[in-house]
C-alpha cells in the first residue's frame, strides 16, 4: 500500500464508521493531566498502533477504552454507542478484549482451562455452575490452540509456560473471545526476534475481522506490522499517519530525542 | 496426551494439577473404599462393642463438624484465594440457630417450673415470658431454615458490598475480622438475650449422653460430611470452580474477560458460610453447649489453620487438616496443655515450610506406589497395632506378670516390636509419617491409647516425620526452605516487569 493511500485512509469519513471514537477526553491523575486528546478514532477492521515516549499516555488510552480508567470529561464511541460511563466487565462484554503488557494468564488453569474461560460464553455466575463449554467452543479452543502454536502443551499449567508461550496464549484468549475491538498493550515486549516475527504475523492475522489497537515501542516490530501509526507525547496526540510521514515529522523527532 | 516435563518447583501446587493415570485412581479408589468402611462399619461396630466409648464417638462426631466447615474455608480461601476470618461467627450462628431449638420445652429443653417453663437463663434476666422472636424456633424445620438462611444473609450482604467496590487482600481478612469480634461482642451482652456469654445449654439430655443418640449424631454428621464433599467437589469441578481458581490467580484479569469476579466471589463466601452453619447445626447438639466463646476471631484463625495443615485446594486435604488439628488439640491439651500454644505455632510453620500440607505425603506416596514400591507392610503394621490396641482395651491380651520397662508395660513393648519388625524392609518412604500420622488419628478415635504411652506416641509420630525426612535427605533443605519463606516474603516487589524502552 502507498504512503499517499494509506494517509488517506486515516481520515475517517464520517465518525459513525469508526469501530472506536474517543472525542475531547480528558484523564487527571492528582491533577497531572495524564491524557487531553481531541479526536481519536480506529475505522473497522483497521490495525493502529500507538507509539510515543514513557508517560505519553499510551497505556492510560487502553485504560480509558477497556474501562480500566474513568475519564475525567469527554465521551468515547464503540460503533457509535458512548461507553464513557460502562463498568470494565460491561465493555469487556461488548467485545472489547485487552491484552495487559506483562502476560495476564491464569496460572494454575491448564491452557485449555485458560482459553474455556475466555470462550464468549455466558459469564454469570449460575450458568457456569452447569453450563459446559459447547461442542462448536470446544472446536474452536482446539483450532486457536494450534493457530497460537500451543498444541504441545495444551494440560500443561499456565505457570509453567515460558514468557513467549505465555504471550501467545494470551493472545489465544483473544482469538477465542472474538472481540470487535482487541487492545494490544507491547505485545513484543521481552520476546525473542524470532518470536517477535510470529508476534507480528499473528497480528496481522487478527486485523483479519477485528479492530486492533496495538501499542508499541519496538520500531522493528512496528514496521513489520505496516499499519498506520497515532504518536502520543505528555497525553496529547503529537502526529497520525503512515510510519514514513510520522518517522520524517520533525516534532515526533523532538518528543523522542528530547529539546 | 502430551507428557511434557513440568518443573518442580517448591511452590503451591495447586488442584488440576495433571491428568491422574488409571493406576493411582485405581489406588484412591481402594483407600476411599477403605475409608468408607472404617468410618461407616468398623467404628460403629467397635462401639457396639464397647471398644470405643461414647464420650470419644461424640468427640469424634463433633470434629465431623469442623471438617465440614473446613470444607468451606477451602472453597472461599483455597480455590478462590480469599482469607476469610469470620467462619467461625457462621458455625455459631448455624450452632445458636439450633440451641435455640434444643433448649425450648418442645425439643426437651431442661425447663423448670419454678422459671417460668423457659430457658432458666430469661429467669436470670427478668424476663417472664418468651420474647416473640424465640417463638419459631419451637419448631425444628424453622430453626433449620434459620440455621441457614441468616449466615447466608450476613455472608451475602457482608460479600457483596465489600467485594462489589474491589475490597481485597488483607483488608477483606480485616474486615471480617472486625465482623467476628463485633459479633462476638454483641452475643456476649445479656441483653441480645442468647444467654450472654454463658452461652445455651440445658438441651435435650440424652443427646450426648445416651448411646443410641451420639452413635445416631455421629453417623448424620458422617453422611452429611460425605454429601457435602461430593457437592462442593461437584462445584469446584464445574467451570465456576476454575473461575474461582481464576480470580485467586489474577482476579483484575477477570473483569477484562467479561466476568465479575465479585460475584463469583460472594458465592463461594455463601457457600463457605452455609457449610460452616451446617458444621455448627450439627455441633451444637452433640457438644450440647455453645458460647459466644467458640466464635472469637482465635478460633476463626484455628480452622483457617486447619486448612492449612491439611493443604488448601484440595478437599480431602481440608477434612483430613480439621480432623487431625482437633485431634492434636485434644490429645496434647489434656496431656501437656502448656505445651499447646508451642505445637500450634509449630502447625502453623509446618504450613509455612509444606504449602500442601499433607496432601504432599499423599502425592508422593501416591507416586511411590506407582513406582512399585512397597506400602503393604507398613499397613500390616498399622492393621497389627490398632487390633492389639482394640484386643487390649477388651482386655483379651495377657499382662505377662504386668512389670514394666520405663512407666510402659511389658505387653506394649511386646507390641511394639512386632510392629517395629513389621515395617522392617524396602517400604515406600511417605508411607511411614502417613501411618505415624494415621495411628495418631485413630488411635485417638478409638480411644484406645493406654494411658502409659502418652509421651511415646508423639515421640512416635514425631520420630516417624523425622525419619521420613531422613530418608527423603530433606532435613536441611526443609529448614532452609522455611527460612527461606521468611526471607522471601520481605523482597516481594522485585517482581519482574519486562522492559518498557524504545
Amino acid at each position: 500500500m502507498s504512503v499517499e493511500a494509506s494517509a488517506l485512509r486515516l481520515k475517517v469519513a464520517r465518525p459513525e464508521d469508526a469501530m472506536v471514537r474517543v472525542e475531547n477526553a480528558t484523564v487527571v491523575f492528582d491533577g497531572f493531566k495524564a491524557l487531553d486528546i481531541d479526536s481519536f478514532s480506529v475505522r473497522q477492521n483497521e490495525i493502529r498502533v500507538v507509539i510515543g515516549p514513557n508517560g505519553a499516555g499510551k497505556t492510560t488510552l487502553c485504560d480509558v477504552i477497556s474501562g480500566k480508567t474513568r475519564l475525567k470529561s469527554g465521551r468515547i464511541y464503540l460503533n457509535g454507542a458512548d461507553i464513557s460511563r460502562f463498568k470494565d466487565f460491561e465493555i469487556a462484554r461488548l467485545g472489547v478484549g485487552r491484552k495487559f503488557q506483562t502476560p495476564a494468564v491464569f496460572g494454575s488453569l491448564t491452557v485449555q482451562e485458560n482459553l474455556e474461560l475466555a470462550a464468549p460464553i455466558s459469564k454469570g455466575v449460575l450458568p457456569a455452575l452447569y453450563r459446559k463449554t459447547s461442542a462448536a467452543d470446544r472446536d474452536k479452543i482446539r483450532e486457536v490452540i494450534f493457530a497460537v502454536g500451543l498444541d504441545a502443551v495444551p494440560d500443561v499449567q499456565a505457570q509453567y509456560l515460558s514468557h513467549g508461550q505465555r504471550q501467545a496464549l494470551e493472545i489465544g484468549m483473544l482469538l477465542v473471545s472474538s472481540p470487535k475491538l482487541l487492545l494490544i498493550d507491547e505485545p513484543a515486549a521481552g520476546l525473542s526476534d524470532d518470536e517477535t516475527g510470529t508476534m507480528a504475523t499473528l497480528i496481522k492475522k487478527l486485523a483479519e475481522g477485528h479492530t486492533v489497537i496495538v501499542i508499541e515501542h519496538d520500531m522493528g516490530f512496528v514496521r513489520q506490522l505496516e499499519a498506520d501509526i497515532t504518536v502520543l507525547n505528555e497525553g496529547r496526540i503529537l502526529a497520525e499517519g503512515p510510519m514514513s510521514a510520522v518517522q520524517a515529522d520533525p516534532r515526533v523527532i523532538e518528543a523522542y530525542l528530547g529539546r | 496426551m502430551t507428557t511434557t516435563k513440568v518443573p518442580r518447583l517448591a511452590a503451591f501446587t495447586p488442584p488440576h494439577a495433571s491428568k491422574t493415570d488409571p493406576e493411582t485412581i485405581r489406588f484412591r479408589k481402594k483407600a476411599i473404599l477403605g475409608l468408607l468402611i472404617l468410618v461407616f462399619l468398623v467404628i460403629p461396630t467397635l462401639n457396639q462393642f464397647g471398644v470405643i466409648e461414647p464420650h470419644v464417638l461424640n468427640r469424634v462426631g463433633r470434629y465431623l463438624c469442623f471438617a465440614i466447615a473446613a470444607l468451606g474455608i477451602d472453597l472461599i480461601w483455597g480455590y478462590a484465594g480469599v482469607l476469610s476470618l469470620c467462619h467461625a461467627l457462621f458455625f455459631c450462628i448455624g450452632g445458636y440457630a439450633m440451641a435455640m431449638h434444643l433448649s425450648l420445652p418442645e425439643a426437651g429443653g431442661d425447663v423448670r417450673p419454678e422459671y417460668h417453663n423457659i430457658p432458666q437463663f430469661f429467669f436470670f434476666n427478668n424476663v417472664d415470658t418468651l420474647p416473640f422472636w424465640w417463638r419459631p424456633f419451637a419448631s425444628l424445620p424453622f430453626a433449620i431454615l434459620a440455621a441457614f438462611v441468616l449466615p447466608a444473609l450476613v455472608a451475602g450482604l457482608v460479600g457483596f458490598f465489600i467485594f462489589r467496590n474491589r475490597v481485597r487482600g488483607v483488608y477483606f481478612s480485616i474486615i471480617t475480622q472486625a465482623l467476628a469480634w463485633g459479633a462476638f461482642l454483641a452475643f456476649s451482652r445479656n441483653e441480645m438475650l442468647l444467654g450472654g456469654t454463658n452461652g445455651l445449654t440445658n438441651f435435650f439430655k440424652p443427646l450426648n449422653s445416651n448411646n443410641k443418640w451420639i452413635l445416631g449424631l455421629y453417623l448424620l454428621t458422617a453422611t452429611l460430611l460425605v454429601g457435602t464433599f461430593l457437592l462442593v467437589r461437584g462445584v469446584t469441578r464445574s467451570r465456576l470452580g476454575r473461575v474461582l481458581v481464576a480470580v485467586r490467580d489474577n482476579e483484575t484479569r477477570l473483569y477484562f474477560l467479561g466476568y465479575r469476579p465479585d460475584l463469583y466471589k460472594a458465592f463461594a463466601f455463601i457457600g463457605a458460610a452455609l457449610l460452616a452453619a451446617l458444621g455448627g447445626l450439627l455441633y451444637a447438639p452433640q457438644n450440647g453447649i455453645i458460647t459466644p466463646n467458640v466464635m472469637r476471631v482465635e478460633d476463626s484463625i484455628w480452622m483457617v489453620i486447619w486448612v492449612a495443615v491439611g493443604g488448601r485446594g484440595r478437599l480431602w486435604g481440608a477434612v483430613f487438616g480439621a480432623l487431625m488439628a482437633n485431634f492434636t488439640y485434644s490429645a496434647l491439651t489434656s496431656d501437656m496443655p502448656r505445651a499447646w500454644p508451642f505445637i500450634q505455632a509449630g502447625l502453623f510453620l509446618g504450613a509455612l515450610a509444606f504449602p500442601n500440607g499433607i496432601c504432599d505425603l499423599w502425592t508422593k506416596l501416591e507416586g511411590e506406589v506407582r513406582q512399585g514400591s512397597r506400602i503393604f507392610r507398613p499397613l500390616l503394621a498399622l492393621a497389627f497395632v490398632e487390633v492389639a490396641l482394640i484386643a487390649d482395651k477388651l482386655h483379651w491380651i495377657p499382662s505377662f506378670g504386668g512389670f514394666a520397662i520405663l512407666g510402659v508395660q511389658s505387653k506394649y513393648w511386646i507390641v511394639i516390636a512386632i510392629t517395629i519388625i513389621l515395617c522392617i524392609g524396602r517400604v515406600a518412604h511417605a508411607s511411614i509419617p502417613m501411618l505415624g500420622l494415621a495411628w495418631f488419628i485413630l488411635t485417638e478415635a478409638f480411644g484406645i491409647m493406654p494411658s502409659s504411652f502418652s509421651v511415646l506416641k508423639y515421640v512416635l509420630v514425631l520420630a516417624s516425620i523425622l525419619v521420613y525426612a531422613y530418608l527423603e535427605g530433606n532435613v536441611t533443605s526443609g529448614l532452609k526452605s522455611i527460612i527461606g519463606r521468611f526471607r522471601r516474603s520481605g523482597r516481594k516487589g522485585e517482581a519482574a516487569t519486562v522492559g518498557n524502552t524504545p
